[in-house]
């Protein structure tokens, strides 16, 4: 106290404060030079933790991010648990940012191991030097409420409906409803195989809703009567989602499993990871264990797509050896 | 101000450590407070610099005027953005700034402590709240609501202003109930000893003497709307196009920039970094606006307390 007493004779007086602000820096002051190295080690320290854990962490740990399409999130995740659970000190990062987004990951800016794209490749991207593997067949599905009783569209009329030519349910012979379009947002790999499959890049129109994600899409379907949206088959019937959507017959094809391996229905298309032409040890043996029969069979049909391959263990499809031969 | 005397904080009668030390700390809390002041800096030139390609590859006039997006015919007009940022909201200060301004006068001027003590904590909870679990909110309750009511899918501006004036209020309140403290108790008693009711207090003597204070809060609260984000994008619909009714979807220049930039590239990217720009240039003319009034009522104070 006595040390305060004689400082405040030679300091400024304060303004007239609150007791508590006056005791705040009394005590500073008795306390400033442990408050000065106080922080000093502090920063240091936080430091040199942080350097060495990070050294430390890739000495130890394994690890490899993957990341892109929403779409094939679900089984990149429960593959890369398993995968994780099998080998120990192994890590795999999965995220879903959009296709364009995994493909600029790994292509560009090199910040994931693997990305992961619902769609094919545009013209600058197949510049990247990248590997595309082939992982699981998706369709998509044409959804509507469950309580709408129209059945099947033709593409034209799909089409129609999305550039907002068509406007009212009754003008395909449903109920007079206006159709209230949901759409994806431009980076979604499903709009993309939709626009190129369906529209045929004719425009969509501007006044659907556009919505970040699929499952979002299915929930204004699932409550929305006039409504109209696409999403991968699967994400139709989920598991743990018990709100029913309708998918639609196409062409009078229906999204079955057969029809889309065998690509008849004609909103198929595959999913991929986009490797570089040397991906690391784990990159590669994640890739081996999503295309084995145990993932394939599990993971992938769980998420309510279809293998790329069945129960062949390290047979690649066209798109690989083709690629490998490049190697 | 003449009361603190020695500002310079310079310390005669300590030794030199102490002296060192406390040029030391000073200097560190200098560092920290510029950190702010290089990072607004810094930001804005990078966002300026990635979108001056604009002018010539866009044209302003174009970019500022152009009614038309559309990034697969690379057409880049902002108007449905502008117009949509502003139509949200300036909904959602008509709804919210009412709410808000008159919360804080049942904060400051009529509540009990102990009415007070439950409210005032609520307020401030509402601005923990993450937006996006507002957005959520939005998404699962009031566009199901406003679907009902208004048939479509419950996106657009009126879900946007629900939610948003529910996001603004706490900024507002507080801010406003700060000014409405700051009145000295001497002009309330004053008013009460002219025989004036609670309620013409409030109305002819506390609110115009805090009028600055509560527009400032108003505008502030007006940049938080303008530049929330994720629950917008949320819940606006995200179509780029004019205002075509309370129930079509909309969309704004923060959720089309969340929107576009995860798989922007070349001209794409630029018009996102000048609709980055603009925003940036918004909020630093609100901030303006709250610096002048404040100045301007200092200057009015000093010249009453002049003539007094």
């Amino acid at each position: 106290m006595h040390r305060i007493g004689t400082r405040s004779g030679t300091r400024p007086p304060f303004r007239p404060g609150t007791r508590l602000r006056a005791l705040c820096h009394a005590r500073h002051a008795r306390l400033s030079p442990c408050v000065a190295a106080g922080l000093l080690v502090l920063i240091l320290g936080a430091s040199c933790v942080l350097v060495a854990g990070c050294s430390g962490d890739k000495r130890h740990v394994d690890s490899i991010t993957v990341s892109g399409s929403t779409t094939i999130l679900p089984i990149a995740e429960q593959a890369a648990e398993d995968f994780q659970k099998q080998h120990a000190d192994t890590s795999i990062l999965v995220s879903g940012m959009g296709s364009s987004a995994g493909i600029e990951a790994v292509g560009v800016t090199h910040t994931a191991d693997i990305g992961t794209t619902s769609r094919e490749l545009k013209d600058d991207e197949t510049q990247l030097d990248l590997d595309m593997i082939p992982i699981a067949n998706d369709g998509i599905a044409v959804i509507v409420h469950p309580d709408n009783p129209i059945n099947g569209l033709s593409t034209n009329e799909i089409r129609q409906i999305f550039a907002g030519r068509i406007t009212n349910w009754s003008q395909v012979g449903g109920a007079d409803i206006p159709i209230t379009l949901i759409n994806r947002d431009e980076a979604s790999g499903t709009r993309d195989a939709f626009a190129t499959t369906i529209m045929q890049n004719a425009p969509f129109e501007i006044d659907a809703v556009v919505l970040p994600g699929t499952g979002q899409v299915r929930e204004v379907v699932t409550r929305t009567p006039g409504a109209i949206g696409y999403i991968s088959v699967g994400f139709v019937a989920p598991r743990f989602v018990d709100t029913p959507v309708k998918a639609l017959i196409v062409d009078g094809i229906e999204p079955t499993e057969e029809n889309i391996a065998t690509g008849r229905y004609p909103l198929s298309r595959k999913l991929y990871f986009l490797m570089p032409k040397h991906p690391s040890i784990l990159a590669e043996q994640y890739l081996q264990y999503v295309l084995s029969s145990e993932v394939q069979e599990g993971a992938v049909r769980d998420a309510g797509f279809l293998p790329v391959i069945s129960g062949n263990l390290n047979l690649p499809t066209g798109s690989t050896s083709q690629s490998s031969g490049d190697k | 101000m003449s009361d603190s005397g020695n500002k310079t904080g310079k310390l005669v009668m300590v030794s030199r450590a102490t002296q060192v030390k406390e040029a030391a700390l000073a200097t560190l809390f200098f560092i920290c407070a510029f950190v702010a002041v290089l990072a607004v800096f810094l930001i804005f030139a990078f966002v300026a610099w990635k979108a001056s390609p604009l002018f010539s590859q866009i044209g302003l006039w174009d970019f500022l005027t152009g009614t038309q997006w559309s990034v697969e015919d690379n057409i880049y007009g902002i108007v449905p953005f502008l117009l949509g940022s502003l139509i949200v909201t300036a909904g959602a200060l008509i709804i919210g700034a009412p709410l808000a301004v008159l919360t804080s006068v049942f904060l400051s001027e009529i509540a009990k402590p102990r009415v007070r003590n439950i409210i005032r904590p609520a307020v401030e909870l509402l601005a923990g709240i993450p937006s996006v679990v507002y957005g959520f909110f939005g998404v699962v309750v009031v566009a199901p609501l406003v679907a009902r009511a208004g048939g479509g899918a419950g996106f657009g501006p009126l879900t946007g202003w629900i939610i948003l004036s529910i996001m603004i209020v706490p900024t507002i309140a507080t801010l406003s109930e700060d000014a409405l403290k700051s009145i000295p108790m001497g002009i309330r008693e004053a008013s009460f000893a002219m025989g004036a009711t609670q309620w013409q207090t409030i109305y002819k003597v506390v609110l115009p003497a805090a009028k600055i204070g509560i527009i400032d809060a108003v505008i502030l609260g007006m940049g938080r709307a303008i530049g929330e984000t994720m629950a917008v994008l949320m819940v606006v619909g995200n179509a780029p196009q004019l205002f075509a009714g309370i129930n079509a979807p909309i969309s704004t220049l923060t959720s089309q920039i969340v929107l576009g930039m995860s798989y922007s590239s070349g001209l794409h990217r630029t018009a996102l970094f000048g609709m980055a720009a603009i925003l940036f240039l918004i909020s630093m003319a609100l901030v303006l606006t709250v610096r002048l009034m404040a100045r301007d009522q200092k200057r009015k104070t000093k010249k009453k307390d002049k003539r007094l």
